[in-house]
């Protein structure tokens, strides 16, 4: 029996609450069961329903953006299953083999490029105070999530288990390292903007901002040794602060 | 103090918080957008994108990867913006240093966000239980509303962060304000530049991206140049 499309949309919505329950037991197994229950009550019988259940309450974690990939798959799956097809691997497996890559790729690529390019660019705007600052960064981030949350739900329903395809096909792990690659450009670009708007508001001779690299390189490595952020900015603004008691001495030798 | 400011700060707040984690992650938590969106419906907009452009990049390089769970941004966007706008009206300031003030308060609260959200997920490992034994009762409906509950958990850990970090504010910034408003007058455009650049350093050592330094450094020096002789 093939889900109907009606039944595939409810399952595809539910996914975006799959976090809903996260835990620390089984992360998101809870948030899997039940966004495809719309899926299973179709397929199965309530005392059937009752030991496949138990099955989705296991263990499951991938990346939430990707997760209609799987989810997608594993419908494909429950259909075969519920048909008493033979299948080439079980759903379990399927779940455990994907899901682990996925999160990896999906973090690489979303949190850890998408978020800080898109970021990096509104930025700008917010550095210019333009209003629209919130609205163009959800524009830039959604629109790539959105596709993959939609493309990767229909892609998985009906490749089922060859799923897989999609990352090897679009080479995801190459585009997270662009992604990440293009974020630290743009934050490049974007920190010499906030530097030289300083020193043009404040009348200072422009080439002192290249010495603005030193103290960033610096902070950057000790951010990389472990110190936390907030260490690092309540360290900041302390010296800052403590500074600023002798800093119209020091600027006025940078005035120009 | 207006109450009804607080309680929009509120809605916002749990709004912001459940998009984090528990429902669409469409990023309105993200600070450049949440602080904002607070300050737009409080009235004050400008302040909102000046605390936004400064918290953004702060954690943006704590990865929500696996169990790992950021410092609360989100809250220490809105309650700050609250807080901004909030005591500007009462002290009759105008600038960034009264901001600034509130900001530094709110920043160290905003790891009680931590706390709260650990909380929250340990709460939901009762529900997975309950889940199971609604499932061995047969009892499915029961089994699927577990998962709806856990919402309210993640909901109770984004206004409780925004409630801890608004009474710190409350109680910390009258006393700490005649003590640094004078030294906050004179570093104020520094800090406002100074954060967001933390930010950025902070995701430049943590970004695991061979070529990261050079990149950041040839595009550092070539926007900057370029600048210069425009």
């Amino acid at each position: 029996m093939a889900l109907t499309r009606k039944t595939r949309i409810h399952v595809w919505f539910r996914l975006l609450l799959l976090q809903g329950s996260w835990n620390f037991e089984r992360l998101q197994g809870l948030g899997f069961f039940y966004a495809l229950l719309p899926a299973l009550k179709k397929l199965y019988r309530r005392n059937q329903l009752v030991t496949i259940g138990r099955e989705y309450l296991g263990y499951f974690n991938t990346h939430p953006y990707l997760a209609p990939l799987v989810a997608g798959a594993v419908l494909k799956l429950e259909e075969e299953r519920a048909a008493q097809q033979d299948l080439q691997v079980t759903i379990d497996d399927f779940k455990e083999m994907v899901a682990a890559p996925y999160a990896a790729i999906g973090d690489a690529l979303f949190w850890g490029g998408l978020r800080p390019l898109a970021a990096g660019i509104a930025l700008f705007f917010a550095a210019k105070g333009i209003l629209w600052t919130p609205l163009i960064f959800l524009l830039l981030y959604n629109l790539v999530p959105l596709v993959f949350r939609l493309s990767g739900f229909v892609y998985g329903y009906h490749r089922g288990i060859r799923s897989v395809e999609f990352i090897q096909r679009r080479c995801l792990p190459d585009w997270a390292i662009h992604t990440k690659e293009a974020a630290v450009v743009v934050l490049g670009g974007f920190s010499a903007f906030l530097v030289f708007q300083h020193l043009q508001h404040d009348e200072m001779v422009s080439w002192v901002g290249l010495l603005a690299l030193i103290p960033m390189i610096l902070l950057g490595l000790i951010a990389r040794k472990g110190i936390s952020t907030l260490m690092l900015t309540l360290l900041t603004a302390i010296v800052i602060i403590l500074l600023s008691m002798f800093w119209t001495d020091v600027t006025g030798l940078l005035v120009l | 103090m207006n109450l009804s400011d607080l309680l929009l700060g509120a809605l916002i707040a749990l709004v912001c918080g459940l998009d984090r984690t528990a429902i669409l992650q469409v990023m309105i938590s993200r600070p450049i957008v949440a602080a904002p969106l607070v300050a737009w419906i409080l009235g004050e907009p400008m302040i909102g994108l000046q605390i936004g452009m400064m918290v953004e990049l702060l954690w943006l390089a704590r990865l929500p990867v696996g169990a790992a769970i950021p410092p609360d941004d989100t809250q220490v966007a809105i309650a700050g913006s609250v807080l901004a706008i909030n005591f500007s009206r009462v002290f009759a300031v105008q600038g960034g240093e009264l901001l600034l003030l509130c900001l530094l308060v709110a920043i160290p609260l905003g790891k009680v966000g931590q706390y709260f959200d650990r909380f929250a997920r340990q709460y939901n490992v009762r529900l997975l239980k309950r889940a199971e034994s609604c499932l061995e009762k047969k009892n499915i409906f029961f089994a699927e509303m577990q998962h709806l509950r856990g919402l309210l958990s993640f909901s109770l850990a984004a206004v409780g962060t925004y409630v801890v970090i608004l009474i710190g504010g409350f109680f910390l910034i009258p006393l700490l304000w005649p003590l640094v408003h004078e030294p906050l007058l004179d570093s104020s455009r520094l800090l406002q530049l100074a954060l967001p650049l933390v930010g950025v350093a902070v995701i430049l050592g943590t970004i695991n991206v061979s070529r990261a330094l050079t990149l950041f450094c040839a595009s550092f020096s070539m926007a900057f140049l370029l600048m210069w002789l425009v």
